[in-house]
């Protein structure tokens, strides 16, 4: 009967419970994208060429698991919350408390294990789409991907079995402790004022110096790549710490100021939105600066990524200046390069006896030809042009690479018009041919290049275009990149979806205090707003903290990436609006919870 | 002479037509004339809350009309009636309704800060409201520092800073000890007899009541008995009352 009476129970909450079910599958398909990638040794070390990459991942192991309990704690709390009551009735009536805690241990558990059933196979679904949007989205080449890996569901499987079992235990225990009053007031029972201002103040000044501290240790460990393995740790100690002191102070002291100043803090409802934001930031502050650290890792990801794609572009545009280089073009490949959106074009021939091979000069006073030049020390390409190739040894070495192979072994002279006719032998036509990008244009390049494989099978083994040089270097950068777009993706699903979570549970708290301001005049507009407001600074504190603790992390990559605060605009821009995503949505909720 | 409630042939029926409907209040006719104290009494289920609901704009009546300081407020859009219960009405709930993430002072400040009154004029308004209380010396503590009767006396300040043209009691005492609802009633019977502020209360309490100049009674969503104070000492008059329910109830 009264397992009857629990379940007709969750059937009258269902809402709560979807979100508490959602919640909790997110949890555990997040957990196993990660897995699915952290445990798959021969995708790690086919994929990326450095050492520390393993050491990452087991690092983002032990720090997602740590992120899960916290989430999992939370939704245990709201659990409890939703069902103390009605626990406590049944009491009330008589049920024995032992059997009360065996119904609280048996819901517990089976919700848990329920929900990471169903999200480990969202979890595998999710992995097969996300890695193969990332993997045509980006042009990408990853090795041993699957999106089905068996360790990996087995270890999701067994992390959070294990602490089910554990909220389980602790829920029956502590509902057995609980009195049959506390349980049924417990609504009602006061919150608890803290006031104290010399601590607030201590921790503040702690916090900045434990981010200080944390921001020079990634400093120093970017320029002493030798120090990363201690770096790491130390700046993640000291940046969590950091942030925890910080919100809890440091945010606390801005609003209590703003409180102070009556000009700002008794306009219709500011002082209820700080108030509401004070109270919640000594409740918010574990989860602002969990989702903080997770919100640098997740863009830090990203831009880390997007960096090694970056890099890509460098690496490809250094190698060769032409981005297409046909010989002796025919009809097809002739059309094929009308269709390129041209910004420079040269044609060049040449004929060989055998010894050496013979350019006309005057055909490079009409149209330099263009190279690439790397320097050495910043690794930064530059892209010049000579007429004159004969005193020009990097723009010789660019023409070598637009020959067929058996004529790059050759000398190449560069001889006046009457020399070039008097010459005996096969005349051969160079077309090459800058774009304006080749990215865009990457389609129609890939395809004059494989047509010029088929013209020119020796080509294949050689290769010598851009083409082939891109192909080689994404090959070795885009498993790098694919790590950084897909854990970047799921830390940001797992952050923002923990922080709605947190948020969207103390909903249920908020619907008096609204209802009674509609009720003493307020008008829907501003009560709409005060929820927009307050929703607002609980995402922007973290997205705050977390883009300081980006921008400054990326320190740790000045060595291993060229120029990684380049084009940081891009992943920030997606970034903000897959997190703005979860603002409105968040928003959305939260007054459909409070608002009538 | 202006009156400050006048309500006519309200009706108010729930549930849709065709289906079952059930009329919570039938032809109710009433006034409340500046500076009167009218109470309210009734049973559970007599219609007393949908009546409040209706006056203080949060429920609108089936039909009829409903006229609060000259202005019908039954033909208010939701805004105007938001604006209208944060000029015109002030409210004292039983369960205080204080927020209690803000001090007694910030509780009480709300209803100007919401109509935008400067804060030069905030600060004069909060602490002569709460002199005429007695909050000066608790101002600066949160709801959960202070005890049952304070936090009433908390909300009856917010219910009165902005003065209001009537406060509306919804069984203000019903969750004070005797103590703490004698001494609230004082106040209120004080500052309606000093400031000449009207007020209307919801009770089912006699003992609240007999405070009151006048008293309706309702029953099954009409209004039965009227009774006067007049001359009347409040103990005689709580004794009238007794009496009135007596007989009203059969």
């Amino acid at each position: 009967m009264l397992n009857k009476l629990a379940l007709s129970g969750i059937k009258h909450r269902i809402r709560d419970y979807s979100v508490l079910f959602s919640g909790l599958m997110i949890a555990s398909a997040i957990f196993y994208m990660f897995m699915s990638l952290a445990t798959n040794q021969a995708f790690l070390s086919s994929n990326s060429p450095a050492s520390a990459t393993s050491f990452i991942f087991a690092f983002g192991i032990v720090l997602l698991a740590i992120i899960t309990i916290v989430y999992i704690n939370y939704a245990n709390t709201f659990l409890l919350s939703m069902r103390q009551k009605e626990y406590g009735m049944f009491m009330m009536l008589g049920a024995k408390s032992s059997k009360i805690s065996r119904m609280i241990f048996v819901e517990t558990f089976a919700i848990g294990a329920i929900s990471t059933l169903i999200g480990s196979a969202i979890g595998i679904v999710a992995t097969k789409f996300v890695g193969q949007w990332l993997i045509s989205a980006l042009d990408m080449q990853v090795k041993h991907f699957s999106s089905f890996y068996a360790p990996a569901l087995l270890w999701t499987l067994l992390f959070f079995v294990v602490i089910f079992a554990f909220s389980a235990i602790r829920n029956a225990v502590s509902l057995r402790r609980s009195k049959v009053l506390t349980l049924l007031n417990r609504d009602s029972q006061p919150v608890k004022i803290k006031r104290n201002g010399v601590i607030k103040a201590v921790q503040a000044v702690l916090g900045l110096a434990l981010l200080a501290a944390g921001y020079y240790t990634m400093y120093f460990s970017g320029n002493n790549p030798g120090a990363i393995y201690v770096g790491i740790p130390v700046a993640l100690v000291t940046i969590v710490g950091g942030s925890y002191f910080t919100i809890n102070a440091f945010v606390t002291s801005v609003i209590v100021m703003l409180k102070k100043k009556t000009s700002f803090s008794q306009k219709g409802l500011n002082n209820f939105t700080l108030s509401q934001l004070s109270f919640r930031i000594n409740d918010y502050t574990k989860i602002l600066s969990m989702v903080s650290i997770m919100f640098a890792l997740a863009l830090g990801a990203i831009t880390v990524g997007l960096g090694f794609n970056n890099q890509i572009d460098n690496v490809v545009n250094g190698q060769n200046y032409y981005d297409v280089q046909v010989t002796d073009p025919d009809q097809a490949q002739t059309k094929r390069i009308k269709s390129l959106n041209v910004s420079k074009k040269a044609t060049y021939n040449f004929k060989t006896d055998g010894k050496a091979v013979y350019y006309r000069s005057s055909q490079f006073k009409s149209q330099p030809v263009g190279y690439s030049q790397m320097n050495m020390q910043t690794m930064a390409f530059k892209m010049k042009s000579s007429n004159d190739p004969a005193n020009n040894s990097n723009a010789r070495y660019e023409l070598m690479n637009t020959r067929l192979p058996q004529y790059r072994v050759l000398d190449a002279k560069f001889v006046s018009d009457a020399q070039y006719d008097a010459i005996n032998g096969k005349e051969t036509t160079t077309v090459l041919v800058k774009t304006n990008s080749f990215k865009n244009n990457l389609p129609t390049i890939k395809a004059i290049s494989k047509a010029e494989n088929k013209r020119y099978p020796s080509l294949k083994q050689a290769g010598g275009d851009k083409y082939a040089a891109y192909t080689i270097v994404n090959g070795f950068f885009s498993g790098l990149e694919f790590m950084g777009f897909f854990l970047g993706i799921a830390f940001l699903a797992m952050l923002a979806s923990c922080l709605m979570f947190k948020i969207l549970s103390g909903a249920n708290g908020d619907v008096k205090r609204y209802n009674m301001l509609y009720k003493i005049g307020t008008k829907q507009k501003v009560l709409r707003s005060t929820i927009n407001k307050e929703i607002a600074v609980l995402f922007s504190v973290p997205a705050i903290l977390g883009i300081i603790h980006v921008l400054i992390g990326l320190q740790l990559f000045v060595k291993i990436l060229y120029q990684p605060y380049r084009n940081i605009e891009i992943p920030f821009a997606i970034f903000l609006v897959l997190y703005l995503g979860y603002y409105f949505l968040t928003r959305y909720l939260y007054k459909k919870i409070v608002l009538k | 002479m202006q009156k400050i409630v006048d309500v006519q042939n309200v009706e108010k029926i729930y549930g849709k037509a065709g289906e079952k409907q059930f009329k919570a209040l039938s032809d109710v006719n009433f006034e409340v004339k500046p500076g009167e104290f009218v109470g309210i009494m009734g049973a559970s289920g007599s219609g007393k809350t949908t009546l409040l609901n209706i006056l203080s704009t949060l429920d609108t009546p089936t039909s009829g009309r409903v006229q609060i300081a000259g202005q019908d407020i039954t033909k208010l859009n939701n805004n105007q009636m938001a604006d209208f219960r944060a000029n015109k009405i002030g409210f004292i709930f039983q369960d205080f309704n204080l927020l209690e993430n803000l001090t007694a002072y910030e509780n009480i400040a709300l209803p100007l800060a919401l109509q935008n009154v400067s804060t030069k004029k905030i600060k004069p308004a909060v602490s002569s409201i709460a002199e005429k209380l007695g909050l000066t010396e608790i101002l600066n503590h949160y709801p959960t520092e202070l005890s049952g009767g304070q936090k009433q006396r908390v909300a009856a300040a917010r219910a009165l800073v902005h003065e209001p043209s009537i406060v509306f009691g919804d069984e203000p005492t019903g969750a004070l000890d005797s103590k703490s609802a004698r001494a609230l009633l004082d106040t209120l019977a004080k500052i309606n007899r000093d400031d000449d502020v009207s007020i209307l209360l919801v009770t089912h309490d006699p003992f609240s009541a007999s405070y009151c100049d006048r008293i309706l009674f309702i029953k099954d969503g009409e209004i039965g008995q009227e009774l006067k104070k007049e001359d009347n000492s409040r103990a005689e008059f709580y004794q009238e009352i007794l009496d009135s329910l007596g007989t009203f109830a059969e």
